[in-house]
């Protein structure tokens, strides 16, 4: 799967889906889609191309949701300034575990990420006068695009979009760029890129903190678009680690691959507990074990993501076209 | 003047004196071999010199500036590159991409890079294996890897930690052949080696540690005769 195309492919169907799709079920489906794959995106500049895997990418999440909705309920202030203030925040707290972290390798990075989502989850929902605590916040509704108050579901994929193919650029840019590259040899073995004389401390902070940013960014824009922020769930580790799965399965470390991933993963979800969710009594939670099941089963066939997976069958097949 | 310069280096490990007081200098363009034991503090001085530890006392200069303190990363862009003993090769990444990670610390330009990356892959004999991952080469190709990689980097001193070990013979000749032609184009080595027979053939002097401390140093023939070192490390004179 090298090359622009399926990219190209996947970005184009998107933008031109909302011009024939009026379905607002399909095209909730569509922003889901986006925004999570763009989660997962910011998530694999940490994850997949620095190798810092991250189980706590929440926390920046959460930041994110929380910032935009207590300003704008406290204060009146615009979600966009909220984004802002929330990609700050995470980039701050990025730093900070960027720093502490930074002599941690391997499943230690992982569990101090989740320390840091779980204390923020703890803040959010004990310090009620501030938070709401865990009843949550709900955003109002205030139309126009000043203050995300936007009912047509069409403006929002675009918005979405806009945000998704920044991820991209980004990704692509960590591919083929000097940093890409010093990137790469720190997650493969950082010692060895230190002697090349690769900063490594510097290039892992700075890859924390940028995926960091931008995953606030969609945690602002998810609560703009869900109108509801609550930390259990933005906070929760179940969020980070669907993040990662995201990335995972669509294919760790390639720059469409979160995108992928969340899109299967969404479908497969949506469909799934549509389909089983209001089955009788004793099999309520039958959807959950299928969608399990499904996920091993991916997994086991393709350990690479899909992405690399249907990329290496294509290439096993000979051909026909003369190349050059 | 000295290229590289060690001056009373010290090294514990709690109770263990890995390196005590160790002295000696590397003049531009020689090649000076490491020698001793297991256990004798060899490569905790590679360790030290090239910023993986630090050493509790001593300074160790480059130039004239010293290299005592700095990162690993830093030392490497002064000019001191290394190989590890344990290869450590970028396994993921194909062989040229190995070699751009050292190339791109003197450039920023991709492109020039990779070029540079298969040049230097040509020189050391891996040209062919260029887009192969890194993980399907053999041990003495992944020393040739490792080699070419630390030479990516431009260093004024190259350090090598047992460029033979672990290889089998017949690939033997062709690394000390590729050790001496660098040497000849003027690079300055510091080589850890323990195979008697390559370091007295290409090494100019020696430096010999025992239990930590400095034992010898000198040229290869009075090393290898010096009776702490024949007590020490060889067992008996060693003749070619």
């Amino acid at each position: 799967m090298r090359g622009p195309w399926p990219a190209v492919a996947f970005f184009a169907a998107a933008a031109l889906a909302p011009l024939v799709v009026r379905d607002a079920f399909l095209l909730d489906g569509l922003v889901l889609i986006l925004l999570w794959g763009t989660t997962g995106a910011a998530w694999n500049l940490a994850g997949g191309y620095a190798g810092q895997v991250s189980l706590g990418h929440a926390a920046f999440f959460g930041l994110g949701a929380y910032a935009a909705a207590i300003l704008g309920t406290r204060w009146g202030i615009s979600p966009w300034i909220g984004l802002l203030v929330g990609a700050a925040l995470a980039t701050a707290f990025g730093f900070i575990l960027g720093f502490l972290s930074n002599r941690l390798r391997g499943p230690y990075f992982g569990l101090a990420t989740i320390a840091l989502s779980q204390v923020l989850l703890i803040v959010a929902s004990r310090w009620r006068a501030f938070t709401s605590g865990s009843e949550g916040i709900p955003v109002p509704f205030r139309p126009g695009f000043w203050t995300l108050g936007i009912v047509d579901k069409r403006v929002w994929v675009y918005v979405i979009l806009v945000l998704a193919a920044v991820l991209y650029v980004v990704q692509l840019y960590l591919e083929r760029s000097r940093r890409g590259y010093q990137l790469a040899a720190v997650r493969e073995d950082e010692d060895a890129a230190l002697s090349l004389g690769v900063p490594a401390r510097r290039l892992k902070v700075a890859a924390i903190a940028v995926s960091a940013a931008l995953t606030a960014v969609c945690g602002t824009l998810w609560t703009q678009y869900v109108g509801f922020v609550d930390p259990l769930y933005v906070f929760s580790v179940d969020l980070s680690v669907r993040f990662c799965l995201f990335a995972i399965l669509g294919g760790i470390g390639t720059p469409l691959g979160p995108f992928v991933g969340a899109a299967l993963i969404t479908i497969l979800e949506t469909s799934l507990r549509a389909r089983f969710g209001g089955i009788g009594a004793g099999l309520v939670g039958i959807y959950l074990i299928i969608y399990g099941t499904a996920l091993i089963v991916t997994m086991r066939v393709a350990p690479q993501g899909l992405l690399p997976w249907v990329g290496a069958l294509l290439r096993r097949r000979p051909d026909p076209r003369p190349t050059g | 003047m000295s290229l590289l310069s060690v001056a009373g280096v010290t090294k514990r490990f709690g109770g263990v004196t890995a390196n005590r007081d160790i002295s000696f200098e590397v003049a531009p363009g020689e090649l000076v071999g490491i020698i001793g034991p297991n256990g004798s503090g060899k490569s905790t001085l590679f360790e030290i010199i090239s910023g993986f530890y630090r050493a509790d006392t001593g300074l160790v200069r480059l130039d004239g500036s010293p290299l005592t303190g700095l990162s690993p990363d830093r030392v490497c862009r002064l000019g001191v590159a290394r190989t590890f003993q344990k290869l450590r090769p970028f396994a993921g990444l194909t062989v040229v991409d190995n070699v751009m990670v050292g190339a791109l610390t003197r450039t920023h330009d991709v492109r020039h890079a990779r070029a540079r990356a298969r040049e230097l892959l040509d020189r050391v004999g891996l040209g062919e294996k260029a887009d192969a991952h890194a993980r399907t080469l053999s041990t003495g190709q992944r020393k040739r890897l490792e080699l070419a990689r630390a030479l990516a980097t431009e260093p004024r001193v190259l350090l090598l930690d047992e460029v033979t070990g672990g290889v089998d013979q017949r690939s033997i000749p062709g690394l000390v052949q590729l050790v001496r032609d660098l040497h000849r184009g003027g690079l300055t080595l510091l080589v850890i080696e323990h195979n008697m027979r390559v370091i007295t053939a290409v090494a100019q002097r020696i430096v010999a540690l025992y239990l930590g401390e400095k034992i010898a140093d000198g040229a290869p023939d009075v090393v290898t005769r010096d009776p702490r070192v024949v007590d020490a490390y060889l067992g008996q004179a060693y003749t070619q």
